[in-house]
Protein backbone atom coordinates (compact mmCIF):
# COMPACT_ATOMS: atom_id res chain seq x y z
CA UNK A 1 0.00 0.00 0.00
CA UNK A 2 3.20 1.95 1.01
CA UNK A 3 6.55 2.06 -0.02
CA UNK A 4 9.43 4.60 0.24
CA UNK A 5 12.65 3.78 -1.01
CA UNK A 6 15.69 5.87 0.31
CA UNK A 7 13.62 9.27 0.79
CA UNK A 8 15.44 11.98 2.04
CA UNK A 9 13.46 15.58 2.68
CA UNK A 10 15.14 18.94 3.12
CA UNK A 11 13.91 22.36 3.61
CA UNK A 12 15.67 25.93 2.13
CA UNK A 13 16.02 27.13 5.58
CA UNK A 14 17.10 24.09 7.73
CA UNK A 15 20.67 22.70 7.90
CA UNK A 16 19.30 19.08 9.14
CA UNK A 17 17.07 17.43 6.86
CA UNK A 18 13.72 16.39 7.75
CA UNK A 19 14.11 13.08 6.88
CA UNK A 20 17.14 11.07 6.02
CA UNK A 21 17.27 8.18 4.16
CA UNK A 22 13.99 6.69 5.11
CA UNK A 23 12.97 3.55 3.35
CA UNK A 24 9.20 1.49 4.75
CA UNK A 25 6.69 -0.83 3.20
CA UNK A 26 3.72 -0.85 4.70
CA UNK A 27 0.98 -3.56 3.41
CA UNK A 28 -2.45 -3.12 2.56
CA UNK A 29 -4.74 -3.09 5.95
CA UNK A 30 -1.75 -3.18 8.15
CA UNK A 31 -1.73 -1.07 11.78
CA UNK A 32 1.13 1.09 12.07
CA UNK A 33 2.04 3.39 14.71
CA UNK A 34 4.60 6.04 13.28
CA UNK A 35 5.98 7.45 16.69
CA UNK A 36 8.75 9.73 17.36
CA UNK A 37 9.61 13.11 19.52
CA UNK A 38 8.46 16.21 18.26
CA UNK A 39 10.22 17.49 15.48
CA UNK A 40 11.40 13.44 14.64
CA UNK A 41 9.92 13.72 10.85
CA UNK A 42 6.46 12.11 11.12
CA UNK A 43 4.55 14.72 10.11
CA UNK A 44 6.41 15.17 7.33
CA UNK A 45 6.68 11.44 6.08
CA UNK A 46 3.13 11.93 5.91
CA UNK A 47 2.75 14.96 4.01
CA UNK A 48 5.01 13.61 1.93
CA UNK A 49 1.89 10.57 1.49
CA UNK A 50 -0.70 12.64 0.76
CA UNK A 51 1.38 15.01 -1.67
CA UNK A 52 1.28 18.37 0.15
CA UNK A 53 5.40 17.79 -0.19
CA UNK A 54 7.63 16.27 -2.55
CA UNK A 55 10.93 14.07 -1.46
CA UNK A 56 13.85 15.75 -2.40
CA UNK A 57 15.66 12.38 -2.73
CA UNK A 58 13.82 8.72 -3.19
CA UNK A 59 10.35 7.66 -4.22
CA UNK A 60 7.13 7.31 -2.37
CA UNK A 61 4.47 5.32 -4.01
CA UNK A 62 1.09 5.45 -2.71
CA UNK A 63 -1.31 2.71 -3.48
CA UNK A 64 0.58 1.94 -6.67
CA UNK A 65 0.71 6.02 -7.52
CA UNK A 66 4.43 6.98 -7.93
CA UNK A 67 4.16 10.55 -6.09
CA UNK A 68 6.61 12.04 -7.92
CA UNK A 69 4.94 11.42 -10.61
CA UNK A 70 1.68 12.34 -10.32
CA UNK A 71 0.69 15.45 -12.18
CA UNK A 72 -0.93 17.88 -9.53
CA UNK A 73 -4.51 17.69 -11.52
CA UNK A 74 -4.80 14.49 -10.33
CA UNK A 75 -3.57 14.54 -6.94
CA UNK A 76 -7.55 15.51 -5.81
CA UNK A 77 -8.41 11.58 -7.33
CA UNK A 78 -5.38 9.91 -4.53
CA UNK A 79 -6.71 11.93 -1.75
CA UNK A 80 -10.20 10.96 -2.18
CA UNK A 81 -8.77 7.13 -1.50
CA UNK A 82 -7.39 8.54 1.44
CA UNK A 83 -8.86 9.48 5.22
CA UNK A 84 -6.56 12.27 6.59
CA UNK A 85 -7.71 13.39 10.27
CA UNK A 86 -5.38 15.62 12.16
CA UNK A 87 -4.64 16.58 15.83
CA UNK A 88 -6.37 20.16 15.24
CA UNK A 89 -9.48 18.27 13.76
CA UNK A 90 -9.61 20.32 10.53
CA UNK A 91 -13.47 21.06 10.62
CA UNK A 92 -15.57 23.91 8.74
CA UNK A 93 -16.40 25.70 12.05
CA UNK A 94 -19.80 27.68 10.80
CA UNK A 95 -20.81 23.92 8.75
CA UNK A 96 -23.32 21.67 10.48
CA UNK A 97 -21.78 17.93 11.35
CA UNK A 98 -23.03 16.67 8.73
CA UNK A 99 -22.15 18.95 5.90
CA UNK A 100 -18.43 18.43 6.66
CA UNK A 101 -18.55 14.72 6.86
CA UNK A 102 -20.26 14.67 3.59
CA UNK A 103 -17.66 17.50 2.14
CA UNK A 104 -15.30 14.19 1.21
CA UNK A 105 -18.58 12.92 -0.32
CA UNK A 106 -19.44 15.65 -2.43
CA UNK A 107 -15.88 16.89 -3.89
CA UNK A 108 -16.38 13.35 -5.44
CA UNK A 109 -19.28 14.11 -7.24
CA UNK A 110 -21.01 11.40 -4.84
CA UNK A 111 -24.69 11.47 -5.35
CA UNK A 112 -27.07 13.19 -2.99
CA UNK A 113 -28.98 10.02 -1.57
CA UNK A 114 -25.66 7.74 -1.52
CA UNK A 115 -23.99 11.47 0.19
CA UNK A 116 -27.04 11.30 3.07
CA UNK A 117 -26.74 7.57 3.78
CA UNK A 118 -23.36 7.63 4.17
CA UNK A 119 -22.81 10.17 6.44
CA UNK A 120 -25.74 8.78 8.80
CA UNK A 121 -23.98 5.24 8.46
CA UNK A 122 -20.30 6.84 9.95
CA UNK A 123 -22.17 9.45 12.04
CA UNK A 124 -23.47 6.08 13.56
CA UNK A 125 -20.26 4.14 13.84
CA UNK A 126 -18.67 7.38 15.86
CA UNK A 127 -22.00 7.71 17.69
CA UNK A 128 -22.72 11.53 16.88
CA UNK A 129 -25.93 10.92 15.01
CA UNK A 130 -28.10 12.91 17.15
CA UNK A 131 -25.38 15.90 16.60
CA UNK A 132 -25.94 16.00 12.79
CA UNK A 133 -27.27 19.49 12.26
CA UNK A 134 -25.52 21.10 14.99
CA UNK A 135 -22.48 23.50 14.72
CA UNK A 136 -18.73 21.66 14.32
CA UNK A 137 -17.88 24.41 16.44
CA UNK A 138 -20.39 23.49 19.62
CA UNK A 139 -18.72 20.67 19.78
CA UNK A 140 -16.46 19.29 22.42
CA UNK A 141 -12.65 18.46 21.18
CA UNK A 142 -13.65 14.25 21.58
CA UNK A 143 -16.69 15.02 19.03
CA UNK A 144 -14.73 17.35 16.61
CA UNK A 145 -12.20 14.58 16.30
CA UNK A 146 -14.79 12.08 15.60
CA UNK A 147 -16.44 14.36 13.13
CA UNK A 148 -13.09 14.26 11.72
CA UNK A 149 -12.67 10.57 11.73
CA UNK A 150 -15.99 10.37 10.13
CA UNK A 151 -14.94 12.76 7.39
CA UNK A 152 -12.08 10.52 6.82
CA UNK A 153 -14.36 7.44 6.78
CA UNK A 154 -17.01 8.51 4.51
CA UNK A 155 -15.32 7.34 1.21
CA UNK A 156 -14.47 4.07 2.23
CA UNK A 157 -10.70 4.85 1.89
CA UNK A 158 -7.94 2.19 1.35
CA UNK A 159 -5.56 4.35 3.94
CA UNK A 160 -6.30 6.20 7.14
CA UNK A 161 -3.26 9.02 7.73
CA UNK A 162 -3.96 10.53 10.93
CA UNK A 163 -1.44 12.85 11.83
CA UNK A 164 -1.18 12.87 15.94
CA UNK A 165 -5.28 12.26 16.49
CA UNK A 166 -5.57 11.94 19.98
CA UNK A 167 -2.89 15.15 21.15
CA UNK A 168 -5.94 17.63 21.16
CA UNK A 169 -7.80 15.15 23.47
CA UNK A 170 -8.12 13.96 26.81
CA UNK A 171 -7.47 10.20 28.02
CA UNK A 172 -11.10 8.30 27.54
CA UNK A 173 -11.75 10.22 24.47
CA UNK A 174 -7.90 9.38 23.16
CA UNK A 175 -8.96 5.57 23.64
CA UNK A 176 -12.14 6.11 22.41
CA UNK A 177 -10.57 7.41 19.22
CA UNK A 178 -8.28 4.81 18.83
CA UNK A 179 -10.50 2.26 19.09
CA UNK A 180 -12.40 3.58 16.36
CA UNK A 181 -9.20 3.42 14.31
CA UNK A 182 -8.12 -0.27 15.02
CA UNK A 183 -12.05 -1.67 15.02
CA UNK A 184 -14.05 -2.82 11.65
CA UNK A 185 -14.92 0.74 11.23
CA UNK A 186 -12.02 1.14 9.01
CA UNK A 187 -13.31 -1.59 6.42
CA UNK A 188 -10.12 -3.04 6.07
CA UNK A 189 -8.40 -0.12 5.52
CA UNK A 190 -4.40 0.32 6.15
CA UNK A 191 -4.01 2.85 8.92
CA UNK A 192 -0.28 4.84 9.93
CA UNK A 193 -1.08 7.07 13.15
CA UNK A 194 1.44 9.62 13.91
CA UNK A 195 2.31 9.82 17.48
CA UNK A 196 4.89 11.67 19.94
CA UNK A 197 2.81 9.72 22.74
CA UNK A 198 4.50 6.37 23.91
CA UNK A 199 1.41 5.97 25.89
CA UNK A 200 -0.60 5.71 23.02
CA UNK A 201 0.79 2.45 21.71
CA UNK A 202 -0.16 0.53 25.49
CA UNK A 203 -3.83 1.74 25.06
CA UNK A 204 -4.24 -0.21 21.89
CA UNK A 205 -2.38 -3.17 21.07
CA UNK A 206 -1.45 -5.17 17.99
CA UNK A 207 -0.09 -2.54 15.78
CA UNK A 208 2.97 -2.46 13.87
CA UNK A 209 5.52 0.06 15.33
CA UNK A 210 7.84 2.45 13.29
CA UNK A 211 10.04 4.94 15.65
CA UNK A 212 11.49 7.87 13.87
CA UNK A 213 14.41 10.02 15.43
CA UNK A 214 15.93 12.70 14.30
CA UNK A 215 14.87 11.55 10.38
CA UNK A 216 15.57 8.13 10.88
CA UNK A 217 13.62 5.12 10.55
CA UNK A 218 14.00 2.35 13.33
CA UNK A 219 11.36 -0.52 13.12
CA UNK A 220 10.41 -1.28 16.84
CA UNK A 221 7.92 -4.49 16.58
CA UNK B 1 -30.20 17.92 3.77
CA UNK B 2 -30.11 19.74 0.62
CA UNK B 3 -26.70 19.13 -2.03
CA UNK B 4 -25.70 22.59 -3.09
CA UNK B 5 -24.54 22.95 -6.26
CA UNK B 6 -21.78 25.89 -7.57
CA UNK B 7 -24.44 28.53 -7.25
CA UNK B 8 -25.79 27.63 -3.75
CA UNK B 9 -22.44 27.31 -2.89
CA UNK B 10 -21.42 30.44 -4.39
CA UNK B 11 -25.17 32.27 -2.31
CA UNK B 12 -24.11 31.01 0.46
CA UNK B 13 -19.90 31.60 0.65
CA UNK B 14 -21.64 35.54 -0.30
CA UNK B 15 -23.89 35.38 2.74
CA UNK B 16 -21.67 34.13 5.24
CA UNK B 17 -19.01 37.24 4.75
CA UNK B 18 -21.95 40.09 3.48
CA UNK B 19 -18.75 42.68 4.35
CA UNK B 20 -16.32 41.29 1.77
CA UNK B 21 -19.54 41.55 -0.50
CA UNK B 22 -20.15 45.25 0.82
CA UNK B 23 -15.94 46.19 -0.07
CA UNK B 24 -15.50 44.01 -3.16
CA UNK B 25 -19.07 45.62 -4.91
CA UNK B 26 -18.25 49.15 -3.96
CA UNK B 27 -15.02 48.60 -5.14
CA UNK B 28 -15.92 47.07 -8.14
CA UNK B 29 -18.98 49.81 -8.71
CA UNK B 30 -16.46 52.67 -8.84
CA UNK B 31 -14.20 51.36 -10.98
CA UNK B 32 -16.95 50.25 -13.44
CA UNK B 33 -18.54 53.43 -13.08
CA UNK B 34 -15.51 55.41 -13.97
CA UNK B 35 -15.41 52.65 -17.19
CA UNK B 36 -19.37 53.92 -17.59
CA UNK B 37 -18.18 57.64 -17.86
CA UNK B 38 -15.35 56.78 -20.39
CA UNK B 39 -17.60 54.75 -22.27
CA UNK B 40 -20.83 57.55 -22.16
CA UNK B 41 -18.24 60.04 -23.33
CA UNK B 42 -17.06 58.12 -26.06
CA UNK B 43 -20.61 57.54 -27.10
CA UNK B 44 -21.51 61.03 -26.95
CA UNK B 45 -18.10 62.11 -28.67
CA UNK B 46 -18.97 59.48 -31.39
CA UNK B 47 -22.87 60.44 -32.57
CA UNK B 48 -21.33 64.33 -32.30
CA UNK B 49 -18.41 63.66 -35.00
CA UNK B 50 -21.42 61.48 -36.90
CA UNK B 51 -23.18 64.97 -37.09
CA UNK B 52 -20.34 67.17 -38.03
CA UNK B 53 -19.05 65.24 -40.48
CA UNK B 54 -21.16 64.01 -43.26
CA UNK B 55 -19.23 61.30 -44.44
CA UNK B 56 -16.99 60.52 -47.42
CA UNK B 57 -18.26 62.69 -50.57
CA UNK B 58 -17.31 63.18 -54.14
CA UNK B 59 -17.64 66.17 -55.91
CA UNK B 60 -18.48 65.86 -59.73
CA UNK B 61 -17.90 69.09 -61.88
CA UNK B 62 -20.22 68.66 -65.11
CA UNK B 63 -19.48 70.22 -68.81
CA UNK B 64 -20.43 74.06 -69.15
CA UNK B 65 -22.51 72.49 -72.14
CA UNK B 66 -24.19 69.60 -69.76
CA UNK B 67 -28.37 70.94 -69.37
CA UNK B 68 -29.55 70.95 -65.92
CA UNK B 69 -31.94 67.92 -67.35
CA UNK B 70 -28.94 66.10 -68.50
CA UNK B 71 -26.85 66.93 -65.26
CA UNK B 72 -30.15 65.67 -63.29
CA UNK B 73 -29.74 62.19 -65.42
CA UNK B 74 -26.61 61.93 -64.79
CA UNK B 75 -26.92 62.28 -60.94
CA UNK B 76 -29.58 59.17 -61.07
CA UNK B 77 -27.04 57.50 -63.46
CA UNK B 78 -24.39 58.03 -60.78
CA UNK B 79 -26.67 57.03 -57.95
CA UNK B 80 -26.83 53.78 -59.35
CA UNK B 81 -23.04 53.47 -59.10
CA UNK B 82 -21.58 50.72 -56.35
CA UNK B 83 -20.34 52.10 -53.03
CA UNK B 84 -22.56 55.75 -54.31
CA UNK B 85 -25.10 56.10 -51.21
CA UNK B 86 -26.74 59.32 -52.84
CA UNK B 87 -26.36 61.45 -55.63
CA UNK B 88 -27.66 64.96 -55.86
CA UNK B 89 -27.72 67.66 -58.54
CA UNK B 90 -26.61 71.18 -57.78
CA UNK B 91 -26.95 73.93 -60.64
CA UNK B 92 -24.87 77.02 -60.07
CA UNK B 93 -27.46 79.05 -59.23
CA UNK B 94 -28.28 76.75 -55.72
CA UNK B 95 -24.14 76.44 -55.53
CA UNK B 96 -24.51 80.28 -55.44
CA UNK B 97 -27.02 80.45 -52.88
CA UNK B 98 -24.98 78.04 -50.36
CA UNK B 99 -21.82 80.02 -50.55
CA UNK B 100 -23.70 83.24 -49.69
CA UNK B 101 -24.51 81.29 -46.78
CA UNK B 102 -21.59 80.40 -45.61
CA UNK B 103 -20.28 83.47 -46.27
CA UNK B 104 -22.81 85.01 -43.87
CA UNK B 105 -22.16 89.26 -43.34
CA UNK B 106 -19.93 89.12 -45.71
CA UNK B 107 -21.60 87.72 -48.82
CA UNK B 108 -21.85 91.03 -49.90
CA UNK B 109 -18.39 90.77 -51.30
CA UNK B 110 -20.41 88.53 -53.96
CA UNK B 111 -22.34 91.25 -55.05
CA UNK B 112 -20.04 93.03 -57.72
CA UNK B 113 -19.41 89.74 -59.74
CA UNK B 114 -20.77 90.17 -63.10
CA UNK B 115 -21.19 86.31 -63.79
CA UNK B 116 -21.61 83.09 -61.58
CA UNK B 117 -18.42 81.48 -61.68
CA UNK B 118 -19.38 78.01 -59.89
CA UNK B 119 -19.92 75.33 -62.37
CA UNK B 120 -22.80 73.29 -62.32
CA UNK B 121 -22.57 70.01 -60.16
CA UNK B 122 -23.50 66.67 -58.12
CA UNK B 123 -22.87 66.27 -54.67
CA UNK B 124 -22.01 62.19 -54.24
CA UNK B 125 -22.22 60.75 -50.73
CA UNK B 126 -20.64 57.90 -50.81
CA UNK B 127 -21.19 54.18 -49.14
CA UNK B 128 -18.99 54.23 -45.71
CA UNK B 129 -18.04 50.40 -46.92
CA UNK B 130 -16.56 51.36 -49.64
CA UNK B 131 -13.71 49.43 -50.79
CA UNK B 132 -11.56 52.44 -53.21
CA UNK B 133 -12.95 55.96 -53.37
CA UNK B 134 -10.19 56.81 -55.72
CA UNK B 135 -11.36 54.18 -58.31
CA UNK B 136 -14.64 55.04 -57.89
CA UNK B 137 -13.79 59.00 -58.38
CA UNK B 138 -11.49 57.83 -61.84
CA UNK B 139 -14.20 55.80 -63.51
CA UNK B 140 -16.49 58.76 -62.79
CA UNK B 141 -14.06 61.21 -64.40
CA UNK B 142 -14.29 59.30 -67.72
CA UNK B 143 -17.91 59.67 -67.67
CA UNK B 144 -19.57 61.22 -70.31
CA UNK B 145 -20.21 65.20 -69.33
CA UNK B 146 -18.45 65.13 -66.64
CA UNK B 147 -15.24 67.48 -66.36
CA UNK B 148 -13.50 66.84 -62.62
CA UNK B 149 -14.04 65.24 -59.56
CA UNK B 150 -13.21 66.73 -56.52
CA UNK B 151 -12.23 64.29 -54.29
CA UNK B 152 -12.90 65.64 -50.63
CA UNK B 153 -11.80 68.83 -49.20
CA UNK B 154 -8.32 68.64 -47.82
CA UNK B 155 -9.71 69.95 -44.06
CA UNK B 156 -12.67 67.68 -43.94
CA UNK B 157 -9.74 64.51 -44.90
CA UNK B 158 -7.58 66.57 -42.05
CA UNK B 159 -10.49 65.95 -39.34
CA UNK B 160 -11.35 62.51 -40.02
CA UNK B 161 -7.73 61.17 -40.05
CA UNK B 162 -7.62 62.94 -36.66
CA UNK B 163 -11.04 61.70 -35.44
CA UNK B 164 -9.61 58.27 -36.05
CA UNK B 165 -6.67 58.71 -34.59
CA UNK B 166 -8.59 59.93 -31.45
CA UNK B 167 -11.38 56.36 -32.18
CA UNK B 168 -7.95 54.32 -31.60
CA UNK B 169 -6.63 56.27 -28.78
CA UNK B 170 -10.05 55.79 -27.30
CA UNK B 171 -10.33 52.18 -27.74
CA UNK B 172 -6.28 51.79 -26.41
CA UNK B 173 -7.34 53.76 -23.27
CA UNK B 174 -10.77 51.79 -23.01
CA UNK B 175 -8.55 48.42 -23.15
CA UNK B 176 -6.19 49.89 -20.67
CA UNK B 177 -9.70 51.21 -17.95
CA UNK B 178 -10.93 47.23 -18.70
CA UNK B 179 -7.60 45.99 -17.57
CA UNK B 180 -7.77 47.94 -14.63
CA UNK B 181 -11.50 46.76 -13.91
CA UNK B 182 -10.01 42.74 -14.39
CA UNK B 183 -7.17 44.12 -11.63
CA UNK B 184 -9.97 45.16 -9.21
CA UNK B 185 -11.98 41.77 -9.70
CA UNK B 186 -9.20 39.95 -9.63
CA UNK B 187 -7.64 41.55 -6.11
CA UNK B 188 -11.22 41.51 -4.54
CA UNK B 189 -11.41 37.38 -6.02
CA UNK B 190 -7.74 36.87 -4.09
CA UNK B 191 -9.68 38.69 -0.94
CA UNK B 192 -12.06 36.46 -0.33
CA UNK B 193 -9.49 33.25 -1.50
CA UNK B 194 -7.45 34.52 1.54
CA UNK B 195 -11.09 34.66 3.98
CA UNK B 196 -11.67 31.02 2.87
CA UNK B 197 -8.02 29.94 2.44
CA UNK B 198 -8.25 27.29 5.36
CA UNK B 199 -11.82 25.88 4.19
CA UNK B 200 -9.93 25.57 1.18
CA UNK B 201 -7.09 23.72 2.19
CA UNK B 202 -9.24 21.43 3.70
CA UNK B 203 -11.12 20.73 0.38
CA UNK B 204 -8.05 20.32 -1.17
CA UNK B 205 -6.94 17.95 1.69
CA UNK B 206 -9.80 15.44 0.78
CA UNK B 207 -9.25 15.25 -2.71
CA UNK B 208 -12.18 18.37 -4.12
CA UNK B 209 -10.66 18.76 -7.68
CA UNK B 210 -10.03 22.79 -9.14
CA UNK B 211 -13.16 23.06 -10.67
CA UNK B 212 -14.61 22.16 -7.22
CA UNK B 213 -12.61 24.90 -5.60
CA UNK B 214 -12.53 27.42 -8.16
CA UNK B 215 -16.44 27.46 -9.32
CA UNK B 216 -17.69 29.34 -6.07
CA UNK B 217 -15.52 31.99 -6.64
CA UNK B 218 -16.05 32.52 -10.43
CA UNK B 219 -19.84 32.82 -9.97
CA UNK B 220 -18.88 35.09 -6.49
CA UNK B 221 -16.89 37.52 -8.69
CA UNK B 222 -19.82 37.47 -11.80
CA UNK B 223 -22.26 38.12 -9.59
CA UNK B 224 -20.31 40.80 -7.77
CA UNK B 225 -19.74 42.79 -11.07
CA UNK B 226 -23.18 42.55 -12.07
CA UNK B 227 -24.43 43.99 -8.67
CA UNK B 228 -21.83 46.46 -9.53
CA UNK B 229 -22.49 47.49 -12.87
CA UNK B 230 -26.60 47.92 -11.94
CA UNK B 231 -24.85 50.29 -8.77
CA UNK B 232 -22.09 51.74 -11.30
CA UNK B 233 -25.67 52.41 -14.16
CA UNK B 234 -27.36 53.98 -11.62
CA UNK B 235 -24.22 56.60 -10.10
CA UNK B 236 -23.74 57.44 -13.81
CA UNK B 237 -27.75 58.25 -14.52
CA UNK B 238 -27.81 60.17 -11.19
CA UNK B 239 -24.95 62.02 -12.68
CA UNK B 240 -26.20 62.95 -15.79
CA UNK B 241 -29.63 64.01 -14.77
CA UNK B 242 -27.74 66.04 -12.37
CA UNK B 243 -25.91 67.68 -15.04
CA UNK B 244 -28.80 68.08 -17.76
CA UNK B 245 -30.66 70.13 -14.93
CA UNK B 246 -31.17 73.64 -15.53
CA UNK B 247 -29.39 74.94 -12.77
CA UNK B 248 -26.34 72.43 -12.57
CA UNK B 249 -23.70 74.09 -13.91
CA UNK B 250 -22.58 78.44 -13.78
CA UNK B 251 -22.80 80.28 -16.90
CA UNK B 252 -26.18 78.49 -18.03
CA UNK B 253 -24.52 75.68 -18.99
CA UNK B 254 -26.23 72.73 -19.93
CA UNK B 255 -24.02 69.67 -20.45
CA UNK B 256 -27.63 67.69 -21.66
CA UNK B 257 -27.56 69.53 -24.61
CA UNK B 258 -24.15 67.69 -25.78
CA UNK B 259 -24.24 64.54 -23.43
CA UNK B 260 -27.15 61.95 -23.04
CA UNK B 261 -27.09 59.18 -20.57
CA UNK B 262 -26.78 55.81 -23.17
CA UNK B 263 -29.66 53.38 -23.36
CA UNK B 264 -27.47 50.67 -23.74
CA UNK B 265 -25.23 51.98 -21.25
CA UNK B 266 -26.36 49.17 -18.25
CA UNK B 267 -25.98 46.55 -20.65
CA UNK B 268 -22.83 47.19 -21.67
CA UNK B 269 -21.42 47.67 -18.49
CA UNK B 270 -23.51 44.11 -17.40
CA UNK B 271 -21.50 42.75 -20.42
CA UNK B 272 -18.14 44.11 -19.34
CA UNK B 273 -18.85 42.98 -15.44
CA UNK B 274 -19.37 39.20 -17.06
CA UNK B 275 -16.37 39.19 -18.51
CA UNK B 276 -13.57 41.21 -16.25
CA UNK B 277 -15.75 38.73 -13.55
CA UNK B 278 -14.47 35.65 -15.45
CA UNK B 279 -11.21 37.03 -16.18
CA UNK B 280 -10.66 38.37 -13.08
CA UNK B 281 -11.57 35.16 -11.14
CA UNK B 282 -9.36 32.92 -13.09
CA UNK B 283 -6.64 35.62 -12.00
CA UNK B 284 -7.51 35.69 -8.53
CA UNK B 285 -8.11 31.68 -7.71
CA UNK B 286 -4.82 31.01 -9.95
CA UNK B 287 -2.23 29.09 -8.00
CA UNK B 288 -3.74 29.95 -4.67
CA UNK B 289 -5.78 26.75 -5.05
CA UNK B 290 -2.96 24.58 -6.11
CA UNK B 291 -3.82 20.92 -4.68
CA UNK B 292 -0.11 20.95 -3.04
CA UNK B 293 -0.48 24.12 -1.11
CA UNK B 294 -1.92 23.11 1.86
CA UNK B 295 -1.17 23.64 5.80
Amino acid sequence: MIRLEHVSKSYPHRREPALKGVSLQIAPGEFVYLTGPSGAGKTTLLRLLYGAEMPSKGRVVVGGTDMSRLAPRHLPLLRRRLGLVFQDFRLMHRRSVFENVALSLEVAGTDRRTVERRVGEVLEQVKLSHLAQAPADTLSGGEQQRVALARALAPGPDLILADEPTGNLDPSNALAMMRLLVGDYVGGATVLVATHDPTLLSLVRGGRVVHLERGRLEESS
Amino acid sequence: MRRRGVMGRALRQMGEDLWLQGVAISTLAVALAIMGAYLALCLNLNQAAGRLLPGPTLLVVTDPQVRPEQGRELASELARLPGVASAGYVDQQEAMIRFRRQLGPQADLLDDLETNPLPNAIELVLSPDLASPPELAAHIKNMAGVSDVVTGRPWLQRLERALRAGGELAVALGILLFLAVVLVTSNTVRLAVHVRRRELELMALVGAGGGYMRGPFLVEAVLQGLAAAGLASLLLWGLFALLAAPDALPWGLRLGRILAFPALLPAALGGLAVVSGLMGGFLGVGRSLHPREVL
